[in-house]
């Protein structure tokens, strides 16, 4: 069975962009536009891999309360964060949230690919 | 070894402020009531949008000390201001709920920097739910015997609540964005918009309405009862310097500007800042 991939973005092209690159990769990919959506999908459903972007709307740093929630609830995913932000604090913030790789945006699908590729690998 | 980012806000100079007119909106002739002081981050990152700012000092439980901060740049940008323009200054409940010295901190920036303190609105902003009720009431009346006067911000979300109302005894209801647009075309949300005026009425406040998109709405809500707006729309944040250059001050009881820059300077620096007020209600967040 295809590993499942939840992909946390508010823009729209980019989500797009990561469904059709996934897919065509062979994962089943979900995507939701907000945290609670997010949050919902994580609950009734079950991801090897979250990728989340750091700043949602309305949330600053939503990715990292998501992130939170998911070791918060032991869900057995493993975490990307995506981000413009260039802050090394934010890096060891989400590490230490939780998060598994971190990503600088903008991301090629290549590299996204590989880094998901490897934590899939790598079993949870 | 870098700086942590919150270092980096708390580095003198590393905040600027730019002021943001309010004004009455009854009858044609529009005046300028005061002047919100909008502070932004360190120039060049993502931390200089205030929504990213602030959620990161939240974050942090950092807003008693950056609150402090940002007082102490208002004060150093407002001296540029005539001395009749009342200016409205941001402060988390949170921060006046400690009893942190703040309030003594306020007193002293402001009559430091030659402001009379009945020229200052505080905003309460984030009325965190843990907030210290006893010692933002303590902190609330002191201010209110120096001269100052109190808004609540974001009337109609998050905890800006009907106790808050009540406990504060706001000078004025500042109405969040939400609730005033499509007023022309959405009777539940000028019902909403309605009652907040009969309570402010009630109350002895006067409502402030945020962010009204169009003039269509702006007409609306002065026939509602809504006596002050703030807008892009009628005018962005703009610096001490933009702000001289526009009309906004000539009534002499604002007291006599000192403007610095030439007339064409002034004007296109404006013109940009409509632009980019523009831009930014565009895209919102990237």
């Amino acid at each position: 069975m295809a590993d499942k991939i939840l992909i946390l973005d508010d823009d729209e092209q980019l989500v797009e962009a990561y469904r059709d690159y996934l897919t065509g990769n062979g994962y089943t990919v979900d995507c939701a536009r907000e945290l609670e959506e997010a949050q919902s999908l994580l609950a009734h459903f079950s991801y090897s891999v979250l990728i989340t972007d750091l700043r949602l709307s309305k949330l600053a740093f939503g990715g990292l309360d998501l992130v939170k929630y998911v070791r918060a609830n032991s869900f057995a995913t493993r975490i990307i964060v995506l981000t413009a932000y260039g802050w090394p604090e934010l890096k060891a913030e989400a590490a230490a949230s939780g998060a598994d790789l971190f990503l600088r945006k903008p991301t090629e699908l290549r590299e996204l690919g590989n880094a998901i590729d490897l934590l899939v690998g790598a079993g949870v | 070894m870098s700086n942590s980012i919150l270092e980096t806000i708390l580095e003198p100079g590393e905040l600027r402020v730019v002021f943001q007119p309010i004004f009455r909106i009854e009858g044609a002739a529009r005046s300028v009531d005061s002047v919100e002081a909008l502070v932004r981050g360190p120039q060049g990152t993502h931390f200089e949008r205030a929504d990213i700012l602030f959620d990161y000092v939240r974050r942090k439980k950092a807003e008693a000390v950056v609150d402090q901060r940002c007082i102490a740049a208002i004060c150093d940008a407002a001296e540029g201001l005539p001395s009749g323009v009342r200016i409205n200054v941001n402060v988390h409940a949170s921060t006046l709920g400690q009893n942190c010295g703040f309030a003594d901190f306020f007193r002293r920036q402001v009559q430091k920097h030659l402001l009379a303190l009945d020229r200052i609105t505080v905003e309460l902003v984030e009325h965190a739910p843990s907030c210290n009720i006893p010692e933002l009431m303590n902190n609330l009346n002191r201010l209110r015997e120096w001269g100052v006067r109190i808004a609540l911000d974001d009337v109609g979300t998050g905890q800006s609540n009907y106790r808050m109302m009540l406990d504060c005894h706001p000078d004025y209801f500042k109405l969040d964005a939400y609730f005033v647009r499509d007023l022309t075309t959405d009777p539940k949300r000028c019902a909403v918009v309605e009652s907040v005026v009969a309570l402010a009425n009630a109350l002895d406040s006067s409502v402030v309405a945020e962010g009204v998109p169009s003039n269509e709405d702006l007409s609306h809500l002065e026939a509602i009862g809504v006596e002050l707006a703030q807008a892009n729309l009628l005018c962005p944040a703009l610096t001490v310097k933009q702000l001289l250059a526009c009309d906004f001050f000539s009534d002499p009881a604002f007291g006599t500007p000192v403007a610095e820059e030439t007339a064409e300077q002034s004007v296109q620096s404006i013109d940009r800042a409509f632009a980019k007020a523009a831009a930014a209600t565009q895209s919102f967040y990237t």
